[in-house]
C-alpha cells in the first residue's frame, strides 16, 4: 500500500512538473514528455494488466491540462502501457540503450494516437506534424528516460520497487 | 456467467484494456460542454496545487523580468537624478553669484485705484492700500502687462502712485533681445522714447523692453513697452526709438504693488526717491509758471 502511495505521489509530481516546468527545457521547440517516462519507468517490468490501468490513469491525468481532447492520452497511454508491458521486458534485452529505444517507439506510438485525435485524422497534416514534432521530442523524452533509469538503477531497489511483482 | 469467465479469467487483459479503450472513447465523444465542466470540477479539487504552483512559476518569471526592467531603470534614474542634483546646485551657485537670490522673488499687492490726479503734467493714481498694508515709498507699481509706476506717498490706508507717463520719471532699460540700453522717457498719450541709443544699436520694431535694474529705483527684469519704431536721424548721432508702453497708463483700475525682494528703506533707492519727490515740488511749481523738468533714472 506504501508502494502504491509513492507511486500516485510520484505520478503527481510529474504531471506538476510536466505543466510547470517543461515548456522551460524545450529543445529546438521539442519539449520532453515526463509521464511517458514515468509510464515506461512504472510497467516495464509489470503484468501487462497494471501497464493498462497505469497508462490510463497517467494518460487521464495529462488529459485533465486539456478539456478538449478529454480521453486522448487516456486512449494512448492505455495502449501504450499495454505494449510496454507487454513486449518491452519480454521481447528487449536487459540493455540501457534498447530501454531507451523503447520509450522513443513509445513516444511514436503515443504520437501517432494523438495526432489523429487531435487533427481529426488528416494524413497530409499528421504525417507533417509527425515529422516536424514528434520524432524529436520522442528522442528528447528517449534521451531523458535513459538518464532517469539509469539513477533508478544506482538507488537503492527498497526505495523504488516493491517486493511483490504485480 | 460463462461470458463473463470468458472475459475475466480467460482474456483479463485484452478486457481491460478494450475496456480503457471505450471508456477514453466514450470520453472524447462526449458534448464539449459536459467534459469542460467535468474537468473542471475534477481540476477544482486535484489540479488546485498545481495551478497554484504554475502561477507561482509564471509570477517568478514575471517577477524576475520586471525586476530586471526595474534594475535598469534604477539605474538610469540614478544617473538622471545625479546630473540634476549637478544642475541645481550649480544653479544655487550661479544665483548666489549673481545676486539672484535676493531679486527674483516678487510678491504683489493687489490694489484698486482710488483716485487719478487732474494734473495735466503730472499724472498720478491713487490706491487703497497704504502703511497700514506694509506699503513703503518707493515701491515699484505694475500693471497686469508690465511696468507702471512707483510710489510716491504713503498713507494710513492710500498711496499716491507716480506713473511713467511724466517727464519727471526717467526710467533706465534696455532691449531685452539685444540688451541695449537706453533711458526711457514719456512724449504723449501711451508713448515713449528710448532716448540714448547709439547709432549702431540693434534695435529693431518689435523689440520688448524691461527694466534694466541700473540706479536701483526699479527692479530690473519688469517689461516696460514695446518699440514700434526706429529712425535713424542723419545729423545725430544717436537712433530716435519710439516707445508703446504695455499697460495702458490711462485706464489703471487694478495694480499690483511689488512689495518683496528688496529694502526699498535702506539704500540709494530712498535717496533718490527723496530727490525725486523734491523734484517733483518743484515741478509742480513750475507747472503753475508753465514749465515742467527734472529727472530720475
Amino acid at each position: 500500500m506504501t508502494y502504491v502511495l509513492r507511486i500516485v505521489l510520484a505520478s503527481f509530481i510529474v504531471f506538476i512538473l510536466q505543466v510547470t516546468v517543461v515548456h522551460n527545457v524545450t529543445a529546438a521547440g521539442a519539449s520532453p514528455d515526463l509521464i511517458m517516462v514515468m509510464l515506461v519507468v512504472l510497467v516495464i517490468d509489470r503484468k501487462p494488466i497494471v501497464g493498462i490501468i497505469a497508462g490510463f490513469l497517467l494518460g487521464f491525468l495529462q488529459d485533465l491540462g486539456n478539456a478538449s481532447f478529454l480521453g486522448m492520452n487516456a486512449l494512448a497511454k492505455s495502449i501504450v502501457g499495454y505494449g510496454i508491458a507487454r513486449y518491452g521486458r519480454d521481447y528487449l534485452p536487459d540493455n540501457i540503450l534498447f530501454k531507451g529505444l523503447l520509450v522513443f517507439v513509445a513516444c511514436l506510438i503515443n504520437d501517432i494516437i494523438t495526432l489523429n485525435i487531435a487533427i481529426s485524422f488528416d494524413p497530409t497534416e499528421v504525417i507533417f506534424a509527425f515529422f516536424r514534432y514528434s520524432i524529436l521530442s520522442a528522442a528528447y523524452t528517449a534521451l531523458l528516460a535513459v538518464l532517469v533509469m539509469q539513477i533508478i538503477d544506482i538507488l537503492p531497489r527498497r526505495m523504488v520497487r516493491s517486493g511483490d511483482r504485480y | 456467467m460463462q461470458i463473463f469467465s470468458f472475459l475475466f479469467d480467460r482474456h483479463l487483459e485484452k478486457t481491460v484494456l478494450a475496456a480503457a479503450i471505450a471508456l477514453s472513447v466514450f470520453m472524447l465523444t462526449r458534448p464539449e460542454d459536459s467534459k469542460i465542466s467535468a474537468v473542471r470540477s475534477i481540476s477544482s479539487f486535484l489540479l488546485y496545487p498545481v495551478g497554484r504552483a504554475d502561477d507561482y512559476f509564471i509570477s517568478v518569471e514575471e517577477l524576475s523580468a520586471e525586476n530586471d526592467r526595474l534594475r535598469g531603470l534604477v539605474v538610469s534614474l540614478s544617473h538622471e537624478n545625479e546630473r540634476l542634483t549637478q544642475f541645481r546646485d550649480e544653479r544655487n551657485r550661479l544665483r548666489e553669484l549673481l545676486g539672484f537670490r535676493k531679486d527674483s522673488f516678487y510678491e504683489f499687492m493687489p490694489c484698486d485705484v482710488i483716485a487719478r490726479s487732474s494734473s495735466r503734467f503730472h499724472h498720478s493714481i491713487t490706491v487703497d492700500r497704504g502703511s497700514g498694508s506694509g506699503v513703503l515709498p518707493g515701491m515699484p507699481v505694475v500693471g497686469y502687462k508690465g511696468l507702471a509706476g512707483r510710489v510716491t506717498q504713503v498713507f494710513s490706508s492710500s498711496s499716491r502712485v507716480l506713473l511713467l507717463n511724466n517727464k519727471s520719471v526717467l526710467v533706465s532699460c534696455l532691449v531685452k533681445r539685444s540688451r541695449v540700453v537706453g533711458v526711457l522717457a514719456w512724449e504723449r498719450g501711451n508713448l515713449f522714447s528710448l532716448d540714448y541709443v547709439g547709432k549702431e544699436e540693434d534695435v529693431l520694431p518689435g523689440d520688448t523692453l524691461i527694466t534694466s535694474g541700473f540706479g536701483r529705483v526699479f527692479p530690473g527684469g519688469f517689461p516696460v513697452g514695446t518699440v514700434f519704431q526706429v529712425a535713424d536721424e542723419k545729423t545725430e548721432l544717436s537712433r530716435r526709438v519710439g516707445i508703446v508702453c504695455m499697460t495702458d497708463l490711462n485706464k489703471l483700475e487694478e495694480v499690483f504693488i511689488v512689495i518683496g525682494g528688496r529694502d526699498w528703506e535702506g539704500g540709494e533707492a530712498w535717496l533718490e526717491l527723496e530727490k525725486s519727490r523734491r523734484e517733483e515740488e518743484n515741478a509742480d511749481d513750475d507747472e503753475k509758471d508753465g514749465g515742467g523738468g527734472g529727472g530720475e533714472q
